[in-house]
């Protein structure tokens, strides 16, 4: 269980984030709200970019926010960006490969997992690509793969459906979905498009101004008046 | 050991093909005139690589490295005169404190990005200036400094090269080696890391990568190969002149290194070429040496403006195409 | 916050203070005031050069290391003008002219082609002019002594028991007018306004229908005014040399530096305590021969105490 217990977060007078809290049990989760919710900040907490003002973020009785924000990733921690952070003048491989230099497996085993891995998201054809000759897609699923080596236990995916087609955007809800089973990983999705997080999040928190306004099983949390409150806004009556 | 590890790619073929063409008949075909001016260029071309690196690699501005040249003179001077190492004794030795400074250096490297990082080495690049200024080179005299008014005594070059076109083959060498250590570090974890850290730094944290470490080991590298190839200079000139290591001598060498093309070796050549050999060829023809920075100034608001990856850049480009022609046609 | 600016406050005052005290020890107060007062004149010229630069650096993103080489361009025409015999008042007139010129042709012709790339890109796209104008003004002069004389150079203001020359006091107080001068400017008036706009966030201010040219020219304007300006003073007061007011720019920049490239009276004081400093140095007989090490010290100094405790941080917009 990854557990958040209220996470605040300032930037100077404004509050980001507001005593946010949750418990997420589900092997994939959902995390949902309008534009400025903070929902990236949430994100941007636990990958450790950003000191909250209190709060803990806690999983498997390690305090996430105690260590440095490299050694997460050392103990667990994949995080997808908005923007897929892969490098051009990398190859597929190497970019992939990267997520696991630090740890002192043998070189061997390292290339091999490598390779599995992009073989488990498609890529196997493509390990020798250049990061700047991939399409979006193809981006995204050099991302996943990133995420998926070096036995991670929690993986943030922000937004990893932008712009993409409805037709990969199936495919990477299928892949997401797919990650618990493959790899014992808790996953975190960041995204607007409600029928992915319908389709592949069992739960789900919904934010608002920083702060929380659901969180639960995804069918119940979709149809709360106060989530399409604060989507699609109320109607002022007698204004 | 990975043998993909020692693979030679096209590229790195024809560069080792045109260093050893260059070993060989460079020194044969030079007069005492146009030797000084080679050596001088091979000795910059390992200095530039070092800032060609860090600009194309990690998105790193230095504006200081003709200073850090200086430093690795300074040192291997320094050394001649106070003991009687041989010549590599002294160049490992100069190359490893200009590493240190390099280091140093990136302490508030670490801190900074983009423009404020390239304005802190401009200042370092300021201050070095100063100091070579004031306190000049060693020559063999006393005290820490090392300085004594007159001629000095003589520079020992190394056993192996001691003759002009030795020493320009050695230079060579040097250079060589420079570049591939740099392409050793490129092909390995480094190489990796710093990729992904020109990328987003961001990014590279939430892979694990420790980007203060790798952050701190390209300055180094960077100092190393300006240390030596400092050096190598006072070994060419027998005494450094401090008008040779001003803070705009630094920014020149990383304007021309964008000029040329920082992400490819031919670049730096090109580069090392336009900073020494360019001058010397106006020179002779009488041509004002002053419209160099004219060149210079052009060739790098057209590099900037419509071809980042400079001369080589294009080059290369051109190569490409016609390539692909003949291979369609 | 404001706490946090008073500490800094006292602890600019309480080092400049303990510097003075430890380097103008023993001398004589007319001699510590004479030196006091030099460095205040050169640190003027930091002041001057690093105003233009922040200036322009706020409204276009521009770090304009060709400011001196437009200076020295400015200077070096003024100078032929007064050998050809022309009224020098006009030639002044001229210096300030041709910098002008030159670093709006940049302004207009180069600079937007390169208007929403990263800032280092730009600033090295300057140096690249910089460097042209270089070669142009040492082609077309050949090496050799030159001065530029004005008229207060001879005259002598009696200041708290001082002789200072009324150029140095000129110089002093226009630094001090210039940042009183563009801070009514930025504040009172509508294209001040937008340049703040600009400055803060171009491309919101794009959206929001701010004239982004025009208000770029006025600042390339405003810069190469300061350009000239200074380059002509600097000719004056240091030495009259292309090469040398080419490259003043880079204290230039250390005094931009301490005003964090957005404060212009951070700029000011800046400048102004690296002259002062820098002068004073003359009094301490081991440190007397690097004494120009003085700007690039402290600006290096005050970055790092700038940059204390900052960690990357990404805020991230949601």
């Amino acid at each position: 269980m990854l557990r958040v217990e209220g996470i605040t977060v300032r930037f100077g007078g404004v509050v980001a984030l507001n005593e946010v809290s949750a418990s997420f049990t589900a092997p994939v989760s959902g995390i949902i709200g309008p534009n400025g919710a903070g929902k990236t900040t949430l994100m941007n907490v636990m990958s450790g970019f950003l000191t909250p003002v209190s709060g803990q973020i806690t999983m498997e009785g390690q305090d996430l926010l105690r260590l440095p924000p490299h050694r997460r990733a050392h103990w667990g921690l994949r995080r997808s960006f908005q923007r897929e952070e892969i490098a051009d003048d990398l190859s597929v491989f190497d970019n992939v490969l990267v997520q696991t230099d630090h740890s002192r497996t043998p070189s061997g085993e390292k290339r091999r997992e490598v390779a599995r891995m992009l073989d488990l998201v498609g890529l196997g054809a493509m390990a020798e690509r250049m990061g700047a000759d991939l399409n979006t897609f193809e981006r995204r699923l050099t991302d996943v793969a990133k995420c998926l080596v070096g036995q991670p236990k929690v993986i943030l995916f922000d937004e990893p459906a932008g712009g993409l087609s409805v037709e990969e955007t199936h495919r990477l809800g299928a892949l997401i979905k797919a990650i618990p089973g493959e790899s014992g990983a808790k996953v975190l999705v960041i995204d607007h498009d409600v029928d992915l997080i319908r389709e592949i999040c069992a739960e789900t928190l919904v934010l608002d101004f920083g702060r929380r306004i659901a969180f639960g099983p995804t069918d119940a949390v979709l149809a709360d008046p106060r989530v399409k409150a604060a989507y699609l806004g109320t109607e002022e009556v007698g204004a | 050991m990975d043998p993909r590890l020692f693979r030679i790619t096209p590229s790195g073929g024809w560069g080792l093909a045109l260093a050893a063409l260059a070993f060989v008949f460079l020194p044969m075909v030079s007069t005492s005139y146009w030797l000084s001016v080679f050596t001088s260029a091979a000795c910059f071309t390992l200095a530039l690589a070092g800032v060609a690196f860090m600009y194309a690699r990690l998105g790193m501005v230095s504006l200081t490295q003709v200073g850090l040249m200086g430093v690795g003179g300074w040192v291997a001077l320094r050394l001649n005169h106070a003991y009687d190492f041989p010549f590599e004794v002294n160049l490992i030795l100069a190359a490893t404190v200009t590493m240190i400074c390099g280091w140093l250096l990136a302490l508030p490297a670490l801190r900074m990005r983009g423009l404020y990082l390239a304005l802190v080495t401009l200042m370092a690049a300021g201050g070095l200036e100063i100091v070579f200024a004031t306190f000049q080179f060693p020559n063999g005299g006393e005290g820490f400094w090392g300085v004594q008014t007159g001629s000095g005594e003589a520079f020992r070059r190394p056993w192996l090269a001691q003759s002009p076109e030795n020493y320009l083959r050695y230079v060579i060498v040097c250079a060589v080696l420079g570049f591939l250590l740099i392409e050793l570090h490129r092909r390995l974890q480094p190489g990796r890391a710093w990729a992904l850290i020109r990328r987003s730094e961001a990014a590279a944290i939430a892979a694990g990568v420790n980007v203060t470490l790798y952050k701190t080991w390209a300055f180094g590298i960077s100092g190393l190969l300006g240390g030596a190839a400092g050096a190598l200079l006072a070994g060419s000139l027998g005494l450094l002149d401090d008008g040779t290591f001003r803070a705009s001598e630094s920014v020149m060498l990383f304007a021309l290194a964008v000029v040329g093309g920082a992400r490819h070796w031919l670049g730096v050549v090109i580069a090392a070429a336009l900073y020494k050999v360019l001058p010397a060829l106006l020179n002779l023809w009488g041509v004002d040496a002053d419209l160099a920075f004219v060149i210079f100034g052009a060739g790098l608001l057209h590099a900037v403006i419509t071809a980042p990856d400079g001369i080589a850049g294009q080059i290369l480009g051109a190569l490409r195409k016609k390539g692909g022609r003949n291979a369609a046609g | 916050m404001a706490l946090k600016n008073l500490t800094n406050w006292l602890l600019w005052a309480g080092l400049m203070a303990a510097i003075i005290a430890l380097l103008g020890w023993g001398a004589r107060p007319n001699m510590l005031g004479l030196f006091i007062a030099s460095g205040l004149a050169v640190g003027s010229l930091y002041a001057l050069g690093g105003i233009g630069i922040v200036v322009l650096y706020r409204a276009t993103g521009v770090l304009n290391f060709a400011s001196g080489a437009a200076g020295a361009a400015g200077a070096m025409t003024a100078w032929q003008l007064v050998a050809w015999g022309w009224w020098p008042p006009l030639s002044w007139a001229a210096c300030i002219l041709v910098a002008l010129v030159l670093t709006l042709a940049y302004g207009r012709l180069i600079a937007p082609q390169l208007a929403w790339r990263d800032p280092v890109v730009k600033a090295v796209a300057t140096l690249g002019y910089a460097l042209i104008l270089l070669g142009l003004v040492s082609f077309l002069w050949i090496d050799e002594p030159r001065s530029i004389t004005l008229p207060t150079d001879d005259v002598g203001v009696r200041l708290l028991g001082l002789r200072i020359t009324a150029t140095r006091l000129i110089v002093f107080a226009a630094s001090i007018l210039v940042v009183v001068g563009i801070w009514l400017f930025l504040s009172r008036t509508r294209v001040g306004l937008q340049m703040r706009a600009l400055a803060n966030d171009r491309s919101l201010a794009a959206l929001l229908g701010i004239p982004i040219l025009r208000v770029e020219t006025i600042a390339w304007g405003i810069a190469g005014l300061m350009a000239g300006f200074t380059g002509l003073m600097f000719a004056n007061l240091i030495r009259l040399e292309p090469v040398v007011i080419t490259f003043m720019v880079i204290p230039s920049i250390a005094a931009a530096i301490c005003g964090r490239l957005e404060s212009l009276l951070l700029v000011l004081l800046g400048g102004l305590s690296m002259g002062v400093i820098e002068n004073l140095l003359t009094l301490d007989p081991t440190l007397r021969g690097v004494r120009p090490i003085a700007p690039f010290v402290i600006a290096a100094l005050v970055l790092l105490w700038y940059q204390r405790g900052a960690r990357l941080t990404f805020g991230g917009r949601d």
